[in-house]
């Protein structure tokens, strides 16, 4: 990618560059993979989603003994901090 | 209402019910219920939580999913109630300075929500509501997915509004310095005189793109922004923050939290495996700065038999106005600002954990499971996590052991 930064302190970045760092799914319009061909990342071991039931209450666990958070959803109720 | 339209009222009505009747089909409905039991006993406190939870959802039309369901914490322990730092407690050698108090707790989520799904797009709104002795929660959520490009693309925005509100003593003094922390939870969310209620109003934003790059590969990018603003402190906690001052916790009122995590899904042909793989950066309006790497390694034995193995990795920077000594001394103790707190979870540490997982899944070629069910998967986990404090002790005394364990069984039947 061309990014520059001047002395002057102001980041430069050609334009090209700034819509693919954007918009990098646009990258993903040249990839298809066809149905016949999707077995596999639609097995349940190939899945992202949000945390089951299974694994919700570990991950309530693990957020109350960090300082962080994000990447797993937004919705839950409560605090439950103990 | 005119009485000459009632019968085209109720023409267009049939009508409608017709219309939404038709593609009645599958009438698919499951419920789960989960079990998990968390330990921990780290230097002079410990914690068990019991965690039940039941739900269901029903998909009454191909368009539709209704889920619902309950949720619980039984909680009982033992927390830090005054904290204080090895500088304090070397000129105070006889006392002790650290106390702690015991913790009972109940916390209970109802919750429900409903999806309107389309051909490659969905809408879902929900609710939760949760009660515990010291703590009310509302909490509202929208979400919107869209596949794009054959399914190869999925993008999902998602956004949550919480509505809580945490009890606290009334204090009879204006300066926080002599702020006294809560006693016990008793007369909270009640017209006594002698408590009151803080606000807390969270937003949280995410956005997340996930591709699928070849039959064996996907990845996902995901963006989470949460903007907090109202009383984050422990109200039962105090610090000691000088000779004869004991002053409740005192955080700041906003924090503007955001992370940015990247998984990838491949799937090994040559072991007939799946790893996930993934890394988290997150950074706050405290200064705490952190870095997750999680990796995940499941693998399908026969058609209704997955294991999986999991490992992760987590450290953390402190908050800037953490130490572990707010009397004074060298760094890295000594007071950092207007702001103190005794909250282990914003010191530096990192932790690491292992686990397993086994999910068994039956769903028979032929007929029902016991005449009623399509399939039923049972689950089983077991998950151990450990904590190591660069700075935070007890009074000087590390904190070690500093083990957590959690195992979860879980029953989930379609029907």
């Amino acid at each position: 990618m061309n990014i520059k930064i001047r002395r002057s302190g102001r980041l430069r970045i050609a334009l090209p560059d700034l819509l693919v760092f954007l918009f990098p799914p646009l990258l993903s319009g040249c990839v298809t993979v066809a149905p016949q061909q999707r077995a596999i990342l639609a097995d349940p071991t190939m899945q992202f989603g949000a945390p089951t039931a299974h694994e919700a209450p570990l991950r309530h666990a693990i957020d109350n003994r960090e300082g962080s958070m994000g990447g797993h959803g937004v919705s839950g109720g409560g605090c439950g901090c103990n | 209402m005119q009485l000459g339209s009632r019968p085209s009222l109720v023409a267009v009505l049939a009508a409608a019910l017709l219309v939404s009747a038709r593609p009645v089909r599958a009438q698919v409905a499951e419920f789960d219920t989960s079990h998990t039991v968390f330990y921990e006993a780290p230097t002079r406190t410990h914690m068990f939580v019991y965690s039940p939870s039941v739900g269901a959802r029903a998909s009454p039309w191909s368009w539709l999913d209704v889920r619902g369901g309950w949720e619980a914490d039984v909680v009982s322990g033992a927390s830090v109630a005054t904290k204080a730092g090895p500088a304090y407690q070397s000129n105070h050698i006889a006392a002790d300075v650290v106390t702690t108090a015991s913790v009972r707790d109940l916390r209970n989520v109802g919750h429900g929500e409903a999806t309107v799904k389309g051909e490659v797009t969905s809408l879902t709104a929900g609710y939760d509501y949760s009660t515990e002795h010291d703590y009310r929660s509302s909490s509202l959520h929208v979400d919107a997915r869209t596949d794009a490009l054959q399914h190869n693309t999925q993008f999902e925005l998602s956004y949550a509004r919480n509505f809580d509100s945490v009890c606290d003593r009334v204090q009879g003094e204006t300066n926080p310095v002599r702020f006294v922390a809560l006693e016990n939870s008793t007369g909270c969310f009640t017209s006594s005189s002698l408590r009151t209620t803080h606000p807390i109003g969270i937003d949280t934003y995410e956005g997340s793109w996930a591709q699928s790059w070849t039959p064996v590969l996907a990845t996902q990018l995901v963006y989470t922004a949460q903007l907090v603003d109202g009383f984050q402190s422990d109200p039962y906690r105090s610090v000691i923050l000088g000779q004869g001052i004991k002053g409740q916790e005192h955080e700041p009122a906003e924090r503007a939290r955001e992370a940015v995590t990247a998984r990838v899904a491949w799937y090994l042909r040559a072991v007939k495996g799946a790893l996930r793989m993934s890394v988290r950066a997150y950074g706050d309006t405290w200064a705490i700065r952190s870095g997750t790497v999680e990796a995940e390694f499941e693998k399908s034995l026969g058609e209704s038999l997955r294991l999986m193995a999991r490992g992760r990795f987590y450290r953390q920077s402190a908050a800037v106005f953490w130490s572990d000594d707010y009397t004074g001394g060298a760094p890295p103790l000594g007071p950092k600002g207007q702001y103190w707190t005794g909250d282990r979870e914003l010191s530096p540490f990192w932790s690491w954990l292992a686990g397993a997982r086994a999910v068994l899944t039956i769903a028979p070629a032929h007929g029902r499971l016991l005449g009623f069910m399509e399939s039923l998967q049972l689950a089983g986990s077991a998950n151990v996590t450990g904590f190591s404090y660069d700075e935070y002790t007890l009074g000087g005394t590390p904190v070690t052991n500093a083990m957590a364990y959690v195992a979860t069984l879980s029953l989930d039947a379609a029907f």
